[in-house]
């Protein structure tokens, strides 16, 4: 499951206003070490959440972000596993997870005591519903989790037993532990889910909060559930509220109007308000991407070596430093997070400016009118680089790219483009079958994408139906044949062998160059609440955070 | 030619503009690039198969020729039925009634401060005209006119909300507060206080100029000269004499300003994250949101245009020197 992960970072100027009014204001209170170990109030009655993304109905089926609003969308559902804080899937809703050793099979048994926020109990017919519900209804990204379950049969009250259409050895993480369950009872009478609309039905879950007012785009509110079956919440309400950019929530964060923000602070802002004296900010490596991405079908991108000579020009750790402060982490050249479980540590990922030059020597690329930049047939080896103009860390980011780029004789012309006019350059209609139309850019992929190992493949296959990610259009028969490994080896030690096997491959044929991973960082009151439980590359904003420690999966 | 036919006139060229204006609000979204599908996809829109594509762009019936979605465009304006937003599922009406008291709330309350602010001190600076008063206040309303938006608004937020905690930074009312009667009025004032104070005094130099050129005009004029020579009181020649007749210029700026009032105002709405027009027509357009554009586009059209024909009509009343 992927989404482009849709920032919108506010106009730089915005953010400088705050950041020197902030300083000004701040007394240089003691400053938390760099700690990712967050503390604070382990309970409270109200938590304010400011929210930067516009969302819709906060259900299954009408929700708008990725994140922030699926995250808050759990919050009144759950799913039959759920990730932990090392983003494993554990069993949830479902007590047992049994799958035959052909990989078609799960037995699923319910857990006990499980209601929906009307009292009614939750059984095996509500999830077998939900599968044929999800199947029927408009596309999305349950319906396409769903794609591949063939049948799903209520053995008795608590047993689910669902068949698969081809094995899948990422169906726990994507499916079981993705989809949210429906109760029967109350969308077995609506017909258009996605226009479903709020009201005293449709926010029916089973999760731990019940959404009680929703006015999308102004505020969200959220009751606990105190039969949850994890256990009582440890927040009782939940006030969710949207602001139309990051200086406007810091601001309110800074007058203590909320307590904390779903959206990841800023790096120069970490120091500021840990300086403000009554904040904090919980910080974690997160696996969202930052990507330098080029079209492989124009020349010389096309070649490898060209491809490796541009990789080995970035010098990663300084846009780590520069650029965010020290607050992300270098990307690996085979793609995958150093704290991924999947993490292969033998592939290195290295700066040599020497080593890329040397490279372009040998394939001919050399300057010959002593510009200072190299020539392919002639022409000027010079290209444009795209960049989101809403998002000014990434500016930053391809400036020195191309700058670094430049020291080894390759042009680079960096233009700042609107975010949906950058999306049609790079994947037209979504739909990499489509084709693209850039030359380099400046690009990025959610933390789900590095979730499940399974989406590498989706990054580097030729194949459409694999690589639905594959924006660069990179087509290679070797690393084809090891995505579909990735895609179907049930065995979990063999296929942590193809994994790094596929990361090795990655490393050597460059199909894109990832930059860095932004850690996340969320401000927060301590004295409000601050018992934060982060999972392994999603960060701490997920419903674990307000679960009891003895219900944690 | 007569009234009438002139009426006549005037209302088939409001009605050429109207069509002219709904077409363009029709084009643009079109015309930009980036299309709307992850809006209406959701976020999962790469994960799709063509088919499944295909079919949620025919759904939103964005896979008609331009000709038929033309005229499925000029249908809703007719009837009125405006469709429902990509993103948000919700009726276009409903979202656009939701937002527009709140916008109102604020550009009106900030037209009605900044128009009689404007008014008193125009006229007064026109008066004392080349006085320290008239060349301090003009120096500083010009530089009151350069001043950013977003920047007076940021300023106000970190000395009245972060360093004073006296007012509320953002919203419209406190999420969650539940609160009726005169509460209710109170933690509504207190919500607008900041974007109606910003807004009201960066709209005060458009009227403070307008007011002292106009009376200064006035005050050149054969008549004033008369009523002074007849002994009158300069305070009651300025009262009698000169303002009543330098505010009719002024009307149709303020007029104008109404329209304006409709589209609501995307910095001041941004910064205070305050749920008004502006903001719902600003994010449609970062997400392509097509419904809520036109349905956006086509309020702020129509306010326009009545706030000309206004003017349009009020002035001969006002004046009756412009009556044909």
């Amino acid at each position: 499951m992927f989404e482009r992960r849709i920032t919108r970072t506010a106009v730089p100027a915005l953010v400088l206003v705050v950041l020197i009014l902030g300083a000004c204001g701040s007394n240089g209170g003691t400053e938390d070490t760099g700690s990712s170990d967050a503390a604070g109030a382990a309970t409270a009655e109200t938590l304010r959440i400011g929210i930067m993304s516009e969302e819709g109905n906060l259900t299954p089926h009408t929700y708008a972000t990725g994140f922030p609003g699926l995250n808050l969308t759990m919050l009144s559902y759950d799913s039959l596993m759920q990730a932990d804080e090392n983003g494993e899937p554990q069993p949830w809703l479902a007590e047992t997870v049994e799958s035959s050793p052909d990989g078609l099979t799960y037995t699923l048994g319910l857990a006990d005591g499980v209601t929906w926020h009307d009292g009614e109990a939750l059984t095996a017919e509500d999830v077998v519903f939900s599968v044929d519900y999800y199947k029927a209804g408009p596309p999305g990204r349950f319906a396409t989790a769903m794609a591949n379950v063939s049948q799903a049969v209520a053995q008795d009250e608590s047993t689910v037993v669902l068949t698969l259409g081809v094995p899948d050895p990422s169906f726990e993480i994507r499916v079981l532990a993705d989809v949210p369950i429906l109760a029967e009872h109350v969308w077995s009478g609506i017909t258009e889910p996605d226009l479903a609309p709020f009201d005293e039905t449709t926010n029916i879950g089973s999760g731990p909060y019940r959404l009680v007012e929703s006015d999308p785009g102004v505020s969200y509110s959220f009751e606990a559930h105190p039969e949850y079956f994890r256990g009582e919440p440890k927040v009782d309400e939940l006030v969710v509220v949207q602001f139309a950019d990051e200086a406007g929530a810091t601001a309110a964060l800074r007058s203590g109007e909320i307590d904390t923000m779903m959206r990841s602070i800023s790096p120069e802002q970490i120091d500021v308000l840990r300086g403000a004296g009554s904040l904090d900010v919980v910080e974690a490596p997160e696996y969202t991407t930052t990507l330098l991405v080029f079209n492989t079908a124009v020349a010389p991108f096309d070649q490898a070596e060209f491809r490796r000579a541009v990789a080995l020009a970035v010098d990663r750790q300084r846009l780590v430093d520069d650029v965010f402060l020290g607050a992300a982490v270098v990307g690996n050249a085979g793609w995958v997070h150093p704290s991924s479980q999947w993490y292969d540590e033998s592939v290195e990922t290295v700066y040599d400016p020497e080593a890329a030059a040397r490279l372009l020597d040998d394939i001919g690329l050399t300057d010959s009118d002593s510009d200072g930049i190299r020539e392919l047939d002639g022409a000027s080896l010079s290209f444009e680089l795209l960049v989101a103009s809403n998002n000014a860390l990434r500016m930053r980011l391809a400036e020195l790219i191309g700058e670094q780029l430049g020291e080894v004789g390759i042009g680079v012309e960096v233009s700042s483009v609107e975010m949906q006019t950058l999306d049609d350059a790079v994947w037209p209609g979504y739909d990499v079958a489509q084709g693209r139309n850039y030359e380099m850019s400046m690009w990025g992929w959610s933390a789900s994408s590095q979730a499940d190992i399974g989406q590498m493949a989706s990054l580097v296959s030729s194949d459409p139906a694999i690589g639905n990610l594959n924006v660069t259009g990179y087509a290679d028969p070797e690393t084809d044949a090891l995505a579909v490994e990735l895609d179907t080896e049930l065995d979990p030690t063999a296929r942590a062998e193809v994994a790094d096997q596929l990361q090795q491959r990655i490393a050597e044929e460059v199909p894109f160059v990832s930059l860095l991973h932004p850690n996340g960082a969320y401000g927060y009151n301590p004295d409000v609440f601050g018992d934060w439980v982060s999972i392994t590359g999603s960060g701490p904003m997920t419903k674990l955070s307000f679960i009891p420690d003895d219900g944690q999966p | 030619m007569n009234a009438r036919r002139l009426g006549l006139a005037r209302l088939g060229q409001y009605a050429i503009v109207l069509v002219v204006a709904v077409t363009l609000n029709f084009a643009l979204p079109r015309l930009m690039p980036g299309s709307p599908l992850a809006l209406i996809a959701g976020v999962e829109a790469g994960e799709m198969t063509p088919e499944e594509r295909a079919a949620v762009t025919a759904d939103a019936g964005l896979d008609e020729p331009l000709v038929v979605q033309y005229l499925t465009y000029w249908k809703s304006i007719l009837t009125l039925d405006f469709g429902y937003s990509f993103r948000q599922g919700t009726p276009i009406e409903e979202l656009v009634l939701g937002r527009l008291p709140w916008t109102l709330l604020l550009t009106l309350t900030a037209l009605a401060v900044s128009g009689t602010v404007g008014i008193a001190l125009g006229a007064f600076s026109a008066w004392r005209r080349g006085s320290r008063w008239d060349v301090g206040s003009l120096s500083f309303m010009i530089a009151l006119e350069s001043t950013p938006q977003f920047w007076l608004g940021m300023l106000f937020i970190a000395l009245f909300s972060v360093s004073l905690g006296w007012l509320p930074s953002f919203g419209a009312t406190t999420a969650g507060a539940d609160l009726s009667g005169l509460a209710w009025v109170a933690d509504v004032a207190e919500h607008a206080a900041l974007p109606v104070l910003t807004l009201s005094i960066l709209s005060i130099p458009a009227v403070y100029m307008a007011m002292r050129y106009s009376t200064l005009s006035v005050l050149g004029e054969d008549y004033i000269r008369t009523a002074q020579a007849k002994g009158l009181r300069p305070r009651a020649v300025m009262m009698h004499h000169v303002v009543r007749t330098a505010l009719l210029p002024v009307t149709t700026v303020l007029a104008l300003r109404l329209g304006w009032a409709f589209g609501g105002t995307v910095v001041i709405e941004t910064v205070f994250s305050y749920p008004g027009l502006g903001r719902l027509m600003y994010d449609a357009v970062s997400a392509r949101d097509y419904p809520v554009m036109q349905g956006t586009f086509l309020v702020f059209t129509i306010a326009v245009l009545l706030a000309n024909l206004l003017a349009d009509s009020l002035y001969p009343r006002l004046d009756p020197r412009t009556r044909v």
